[in-house]
């Protein structure tokens, strides 16, 4: 039996633009195990939905996957044709998107479009296809389900969408679902909801790969995160460990970012700088123009990831002297 | 909301009548403002003032206008709209055969354009920026850029005149509307393709189109099933406006083509200072023009359900 559902090695997604190659993913490998919520954290543009989508196979051009592997159930996935990964989308792996508004066909009926998913996949008759699709659209808190299936997307709220996304998602039970943002276009109320849905359904043994940029929504659901920045994982631990002892100057700034939310702090800490080009990447620690721990060997030295402790990896030049935190 | 629908339809037919009732005063104004006498033109120089004055209160030219215009309303109600000064038959007997010539002609250049343009367009789209793709929108440029006269005359000097696979002019059977259907439908089908082929690539990049891709679907699937059904609304739109302009421009081709249609019909009674004639044949393209742009809208309202609701 194994153990892991998803395992990404050594991940390389391009762009091939014509101010030349922009690294989306570098080198980044990542595994989720068997019912375990995974967590992607990052600043926007840090390649988090690059990511997801080579696992989905839907990179769009000019990008393309220029190197490693990605392994579903012990399945190789980078080496199959677009049809044969047909076959694998919706139904071994799925994704809800960030925008819920406009992730559904405007033109069709939410039901017909979550019941697709079925017919794609399983010869069933219209009768119980559609059955399924109101079961699990109640599943995921839709009420008067009868009514819903005949609506059109513009008829529901942003809330109900995302449900219905993840409906769709959850409706071939999947081994993985890979949830890129679901709730980042959600208000405060409506985004509790969706972490509390998507919760559940890690429960039920599925393995959620989840994204965001919010540390705090990671917080509530993940079991182990990773933290991305411009293309590469800079720091992985369990989640309780990275709350407790976040090593990498970057993590401590995004935890920052949160505190200060938390603690109703009315100067927002945020990281100063933007993410630097991705096309143009400097030759040492990415971080280094940003950081405010930066030494040397920063600016001229890549740093690799190092085990610091148990399930702990961390991607700078700072552990040589682990004391210094 | 039903109710609300129903009112709505309700309005615009109301709005589509006042704009045919407008039509049909201002051409009544207008033809009747034009200087000279249209009997004097009708029975030549020659004709002395007594028998122009005679044959003009025999047609009821010396009534006001407002009355005149009141006698006609009156009759146009009753399917009678005059007499044609110069063919002697009453107005409806002409222009009936005539507008179905010219609708069997339109019937024809709107499948020539529909299914040449949205071929061409989707085959465009899905080949964007490949040598197909370019070829095909320079093509349809020439299409919509090209007079029509230019097209009629140019295909029918190489397939009628040169090669002689078709009729020159003249309707005897199906193969007569060919040669017209394709001059007639060109510069529509130049129209539909820009429009099929901005409207797919736009629709192909939306997010519902990563969900469709999610579940399963193989882009061909994602094509078909799901991106255009959403790009043809606007498609839609274009080309029930396009019948429309298909019934009504048929002037030039008809004339090149010797059909006997509405377009002929009109150039006749201009030339011949027609006037009930003209009457009719204005009135018949306005109808047909407000119709078109009726049934557009309703389609529009039809086929997307985001408007639906509030039509
Ligand atoms: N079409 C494209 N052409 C060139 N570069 C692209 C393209 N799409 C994405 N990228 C690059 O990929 C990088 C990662 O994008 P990605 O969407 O994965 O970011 P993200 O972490 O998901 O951000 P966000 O939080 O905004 O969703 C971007 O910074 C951008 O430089
Ligand atoms: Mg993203």
């Amino acid at each position: 039996m194994l153990n892991s559902t998803l395992e990404v090695s050594h991940l390389c997604t391009s762009f091939f633009t014509d101010r030349g190659e922009v690294k989306a993913v570098d080198d980044v490998s990542l595994r989720v195990d068997k019912g375990q919520v995974v967590g992607i954290v990052g600043e926007s543009g840090c390649g988090k939905s690059m990511v997801a989508r080579s696992v989905m196979g839907l990179v769009k051009k000019p990008g393309k996957i220029v190197g490693g592997s990605i392994v579903l159930n012990g399945q190789e996935l980078t080496s199959l044709d677009d049809k044969e990964l047909c076959e694998v989308r919706g139904r071994d792996v799925s994704m809800v998107f960030q925008e819920p508004m406009t992730s559904l066909n405007p033109t069709m009926r939410v039901g017909r479009q979550v019941q697709e998913v079925v017919a794609i996949h399983e010869q069933v008759s219209k009768e119980q296809a559609r059955q399924r699709t109101l079961e699990i659209l109640s599943a995921v808190g839709i009420p008067e389900v009868e009514a819903r299936y005949d609506a059109y997307p513009h008829e529901l709220s942003g809330g109900l969408r995302q449900r219905v996304m993840i409906a769709m998602a959850m409706i071939m039970r999947p081994s993985l679902l890979i949830a890129d943002e679901p709730t980042t276009a959600l208000d405060a109320t409506v985004e509790a909801q969706i972490i509390a849905l998507l919760k559940r359904l890690a429960h039920t043994g599925t393995s959620v790969l989840i994204i965001s940029h919010n540390l705090g929504v990671i917080a509530q659901l993940a079991d182990y995160v990773y933290v991305m920045y411009a293309g590469r994982i800079v720091e992985k631990a369990d989640v309780c460990e990275l709350f407790d002892n976040p090593l990498h100057p970057y993590t401590h700034g995004l935890l920052g970012a949160v505190s200060s939310l938390r603690s109703q702090s009315k100067v927002l800490q945020t990281i100063p700088g933007v993410v630097p080009n991705l096309a143009n990447l400097p030759a040492g620690c990415s971080f280094a123009p940003r950081c405010d721990r930066c030494m040397a060997a920063c600016d001229s030295v890549r740093p690799e990831l190092v085990t610091v402790g148990a399930g702990h990896e961390l991607c700078c030049h700072l552990t040589k002297g682990v004391d210094v935190l | 909301m039903r109710g609300n629908a129903t009112t709505s339809l309700l309005r615009r037919l109301l709005y589509s009548l006042i704009t045919i009732v407008g039509v049909a005063a201002l051409v009544f104004v207008l033809l009747r403002m034009v200087p000279g006498n249209p009997v004097a033109t009708l029975l030549g120089e020659r004709a002395d003032a007594e028998t122009v004055e005679r044959i003009s209160s025999s047609l009821g030219l010396d009534k006001p206008l407002p009355v005149q215009f009141a006698d006609y309303v009156l009759g146009a109600l009753s399917g009678d709209f005059g007499e044609s000064f110069t063919l002697g038959k009453p107005v409806v007997d002409l222009i009936g055969p005539a507008f179905m010539n010219t609708l069997r002609l339109a019937i024809a250049a709107a499948l020539v354009a529909w299914v040449v343009g949205i071929a061409c367009g989707l085959f465009a789209a899905t080949h964007k920026g490949a040598l197909v793709d370019r070829l095909f929108m320079g093509i349809s440029l020439l299409g919509v850029s090209l007079p029509v006269f230019m097209v009629a005359m140019l295909l029918q000097y190489v397939f009628a005149r040169y090669l002689h696979w078709l009729p020159v002019a003249g309707i005897s059977d199906w193969t007569g509307y060919v040669l017209p259907a394709i001059a007639l439908g060109w510069g529509s089908a130049g129209s539909v393709a820009r429009l099929v082929r901005s409207s797919v690539i736009e629709e192909l990049q939306q997010d519902y189109i990563d969900t469709a891709r999610a579940k399963g679907r193989t882009k061909r699937q994602v094509l078909v099933l799901h991106a255009l059904r959403n790009a043809m609304l606007p498609v839609i739109t274009l080309m029930a406006m396009q019948f429309s302009g298909l019934l009504s421009g048929a002037f030039i081709t008809e004339t090149v083509f010797s059909i006997n249609g509405i377009g002929r019909l009109s150039v006749q009674a201009i030339t011949g200072r027609d006037i009930p004639l003209l009457q009719g044949t204005t009135l018949l393209i306005a109808f047909v023009i407000v119709m078109g742009n009726l049934v557009a809208d309703l389609l529009y309202g039809i086929s997307d359900p985001r408007v639906r609701k509030g039509v």
